[in-house]
């Protein structure tokens, strides 16, 4: 083992087996420069915002009112903050969007993951529900956007049942689906110990789905802030898609680029905190530290 | 063969026949094990093997005959059995520790003795250093020892045991046969253990039951009457293996 032990490399001994961890060290060149990722991802952006400024400050007349400068962008979204805005600020219109999204996929994910389970663990179930699951699945939550007009008035509903059928699929597939690739092993593990079948679905289906859970809460939120921006895209008095609708009937590419930076922000927002989640969900898929 | 008729056998097994339709599988296997013993049972590939171990574990139900364990039928609510499958089947969202430990939950043994258990079979395999990690920061043959450390933190009436170490390599193999039969010296266990490592079932077991190819019987019994540790290159071991190279291979 001590040939093992040179510079750059160690070597421990755990429960008789060795680990051998090897760090590399390469020296700075030019060549090394011009392939490093990190630089590569600077450049790629810089040129991007330098072409964007570019068209929107040299469009041909009368085209340049389509497009502002990333800075205007900037400067506009700064004054949205606190400027009114079809009666309120850029924050008040993000809450309401985000209002409306939280209470869409909340409702979506408590009736849609114990659906999917149930569809996962019972052969009759899914037998009696499965078709319509299927029915409706490749339908688009948009092509609701009418119907649910017709339902439930211009009010807030419309907007909450499209993001609820929007999100609410994917928590029933996941789920499913999660259960269907358990290890059928695992099972052995709780039957031969003498577990019933609540021991199973406590201590194997439950933890075993979780990841696929958590990745149905990825695609669920990410599909109803697509929904609640189409949904206000339509019809709203209130909300970021109703400002997009705003910029564009004054004219405004400022504010339109304004509203879909705050759109792009929060999803990114929505979506990092879906991975917190996801961490407390499945701790044991940590990465591996000190081994 | 002649299954050896000892009184009060902790295990017997009776008449244990499986058919698949009408594929006869199992076919009337008889064999006692007393409590303590070590049994290895070893058969050519394909011989049923693994469809044996999930009769003896009421896995799969039976098709005639049945498995005694105390004089009664067996039953994995009543009895403590525990099985030691080929793959590893940690339980990936529990520690090492959890994995361990959740053989005796099920079982309902009481918090103070199952962490005293605990200790004691995480020293014994060795994982008190990495008790703490998930099953995807640990190796393949940790895997494996997690297995065995949870089947034995039972204190089983019968540990079955598939092939266990048979994707290891060789060094490891022969640490975790020592390991195993330490673990089972110091607890007392009755362990049935299926291989198809001939070398191996002579090292680790008192008692050898040869099988037949489809449909499966037992061929024959060898007892293992070597000291342990055993040594591989002791001539009596050598004959030994030979001895039962040559009931799989004429039949």
């Amino acid at each position: 083992m001590s040939d093992m032990n040179q510079a750059g490399q160690s070597s421990q001994t755990v429960s008789n087996e060795v680990v051998v961890r090897t760090k590399a060290k390469r020296n700075i060149t030019f060549k090394s420069v011009i392939r490093d990722e990190r630089f590569l991802n600077v450049v790629s952006l810089i040129i991007f915002f330098s072409a964007w400024h570019y068209f929107a400050a040299t469009g041909p007349k009368g085209t340049s009112a389509a497009l502002a400068t990333p800075w205007d962008t900037l400067t506009g979204l700064y004054d949205m903050m606190f400027s009114n805005l079809g009666g309120s600020t850029l924050f008040g219109h993000t809450w309401d969007s985000l209002r409306r999204v939280l209470i869409g996929f909340t409702l979506a994910v408590c009736f849609g993951i114990p659906l999917g389970l149930l569809l996962g663990i019972s052969e009759t179930a899914s037998a009696i529900l499965r078709p319509l699951v299927d029915v409706f699945r490749p339908m688009p939550p948009l092509a609701w956007i009418s119907l649910s007009i017709l339902w439930f008035g211009i009010g807030e509903e419309p907007k909450i049942f499209i993001i609820f059928l929007a999100s609410f699929i994917p928590s029933v597939l996941n789920a499913c689906s999660g259960v269907r690739m358990i290890e059928p092993e695992l099972y052995d593990v709780v039957r031969v110990m003498g577990g019933n079948r609540w021991d199973e679905i406590r201590q194997v289906v439950l933890p075993a789905t979780m990841p696929a859970i958590s990745a149905g809460l990825q695609l669920s939120i990410t599909g109803a802030w697509m929904g609640v921006l189409a949904a206000e895209l339509v019809s709203s008095s209130s909300g970021l898609g109703y400002l997009i609708i705003l910029g564009m009937e004054n004219s405004d590419p400022q504010s339109v680029l304004g509203g879909m930076v705050m759109i792009a922000m929060v999803a990114w927002v929505l979506t990092a905190s879906m991975e917190k989640i996801d961490m407390m969900l499945c701790p044991w898929r940590r990465e591996i530290k000190g081994l | 063969m002649s299954p050896s008729e000892q009184p009060k056998a902790k295990i017997e097994v009776k008449n244990l026949t499986k058919k698949f339709g009408d594929l006869l599988v199992l076919d009337h296997i008889n064999f006692n094990i007393q409590k303590g013993e070590m049994v290895a049972i070893v058969g050519p590939t394909g011989c049923g093997k693994t469809t044996f171990l999930n009769c003896m574990s009421k896995l799969t139900d039976t098709t005639e005959g049945d498995i005694f364990i105390d004089g009664a039928p067996a039953d994995p609510v009543k009895h403590n059995l525990a099985f030691v499958f080929q793959e590893p089947t940690a339980l990936p969202w529990r520690t090492v520790a959890e994995n361990v430990v959740y053989g005796m939950e099920v079982k309902g043994v009481p918090e103070k003795e199952r962490k005293e258990r605990l200790d004691t079979i995480l020293n014994l395999v060795g994982l008190k250093d990495t008790a703490d990690l998930y099953p995807n920061q640990v190796s393949a043959s940790m895997m494996q020892r997690i297995a065995v450390a949870r089947a034995f933190a039972v204190n089983p009436d019968l540990l079955l045991m598939d092939e266990p170490y048979g994707q290891l390599d060789v060094k490891l193999r022969f640490y975790l046969e020592d390991e195993l039969v330490k673990l089972w010296q110091t607890l007392n266990s009755t362990v049935l253990f299926i291989t198809h490592n001939i070398e191996e079932a002579v090292y680790v077991a008192d008692r050898i039951l040869v099988l037949t190819p489809k449909p499966t019987k037992v061929r024959a019994e060898v007892i293992v009457d070597l000291p342990r540790p055993r040594d591989f290159l002791d001539p009596k071991f050598v004959e030994i293996r030979r001895q039962v190279t040559e009931l799989i291979r004429w039949w």
